[in-house]
């Protein structure tokens, strides 16, 4: 049997999974996108009141391992709460997490260290503050973040493999399934490494370009 | 008018300004020459209220605002007042030519705008990112996004550091040009032929003080030592 033999073969339950890690990683990418950008601007604008918690829970996460997490809040959070969640919702959340303190730690950074030059000179140009924030900070800081954001969100989708292991219905877990009927591990793998490259390398390819095109030297000295 | 009276600024416990007294005349061209470290930028930086005075009292457009008392209550006085950093500070992710319209907004004096790219000699570049051009081309740039606002009051910090002879020039002549027009210009430079031919005021700053204040010929005849000394390291270096 060969990969696309197989990816025919089990198309419907390739499908499912795949729908799958997709409505994950929609769920992951705009609430980590939405929330974390809107977190990040308000630890920055607050930075003892927000800023200062928000620093402090990102530096927490980025020192637990995504599974952990993962088991730790199907299992025994679960358990001492006497709760039973669907594990998607479970991955869900432990994924949008993750992606929402480390996009807002992209934020508020970008703003933090915005050069404030550039607002001295849409002062003295007569920019209003609203005009200077839409027409000077929002496209420099886009451009500064944007391939690091769109590689952090390549990240989450691989990461979207570990709710597998939680019994998520995705597609590396129909994967499995499947090598256990008929146990062809190479042509599956192999067909699930496809789709992967298939996603992840142009979304990786654009933030290189856009890396590439937009970070420019902004010092401008 | 523009001016400042006992104008005082610290920065980290230091001072800059010692109670400096300064006035830009509309139609008049003044020229700020001194040490590096005696005080011009910020004396630049505090009269265009972009840094405010710890003391002292600025006036511009009748209105009077004495310091500390008056900090909250400044009338906006951009692009009234314009002023041209030594940085430059252009915006990177726009082009040249977008660097001068966006603070137009809808208000783009075309003719002015075709003016300016001729006598400043921009047509080459001007499309182009101001990391894709030489510094000199993005002094320009800068001179040219602040006149195109028609301000009363332009603040030039040192601008012609990166401009080749000719182009200092034709900067000259386009400032005498403005000024038969009644601006009022303030010129932070080293270059002492260009403040000797664009000058009808010359300050000498030292140390946060002006030493001495004068029309051209102090570039001659100077009474302080001070500057005596100054004048004659520039024109050995020259």
């Amino acid at each position: 049997m060969s990969v696309f033999n197989i990816i025919f073969t089990y198309k419907e339950g390739l499908f499912l999974g795949l729908l799958v890690t997709l409505k994950l990683c929609l769920v992951i990418w705009f609430s980590g996108i939405v929330i974390g950008t809107l977190l990040g601007y308000l630890s920055a604008k607050y930075r003892s009141e927000i800023g200062i918690s928000t620093k402090i829970i990102a530096f927490i996460l980025s020192g637990i391992p995504v599974l952990v997490l993962l088991f730790w809040l199907h299992y025994p959070i679960q358990a001492m709460l006497e709760i039973v969640i669907d594990p998607f919702y479970t991955a869900a959340f432990a994924l949008s997490l993750i992606n929402i303190f480390a996009v807002s730690e992209m934020v508020r950074s970008a703003l933090n260290n915005f050069p404030t030059q550039y607002n001295l000179a849409a002062k003295v140009c007569g920019l209003s503050q609203k005009e200077t924030f839409i027409k000077i900070e929002l496209p420099i800081i886009f451009r500064q973040i944007i391939p690091s954001l769109l590689s952090l969100q390549v990240t989450m989708l691989q990461l979207t493999l570990f709710a597998s292991l939680i019994s998520v219905e995705e597609i590396f877990r129909v994967a499995q399934r499947i090598n256990s009927l008929i146990y062809k591990p190479i042509e599956i793998y192999s067909a699930l490494a496809i789709f992967f490259l298939i996603i992840c390398l142009p979304l990786n390819g654009l933030a290189m370009w856009l890396k590439y095109k937009f970070t420019r030297d902004i010092s401008e000295q | 008018m523009l001016s400042g009276k006992n104008l005082t600024k610290k920065y980290q416990g230091r001072e800059i300004l010692k109670g400096i007294n300064i006035v830009v005349k509309p139609g008049k061209i003044t020229s700020l020459i001194g040490a590096s470290g005696s005080g011009k930028t910020t004396l630049l930086r505090v009269l265009s209220m972009l840094d405010l005075p710890d003391s002292g009292s600025i006036t511009f457009d009748k209105e009077e605002y004495n310091f500390p008392k008056d900090r909250d209550n400044i009338i906006n006085p951009y692009p009234k007042i314009s002023i041209v950093f030594q940085q430059l500070f252009l915006f990177p992710h726009l082009t040249l030519r977008q660097n001068i319209l966006l603070p137009l907004r809808n208000n783009v004096d075309e003719k002015l705008i075709e003016e300016l790219i001729d006598v400043l000699q921009m047509r080459e570049f001007i499309d182009r990112h101001p990391n894709q051009v030489s510094i000199g081309q993005r002094q320009r740039v800068a001179i040219a996004r602040a006149l195109a606002l028609k301000p009363e009051y332009l603040l030039l910090d040192e601008i012609t550091s990166s401009l080749d002879v000719e182009q200092v020039d034709a900067v000259l002549n386009y400032l005498l040009k403005l000024k038969e027009g009644g601006m009022g210009i303030l010129i932070v430079t080293h270059l002492l032929n260009f403040a000797e031919k664009a000058s009808d005021t010359i300050v000498f700053l030292d140390e946060g003080n002006v030493i001495e204040t004068g029309g051209r010929g102090i570039l001659e005849n100077p009474n302080h030592p001070r500057i005596k000394k100054f004048l004659s390291i520039i024109k050995a270096v020259s």
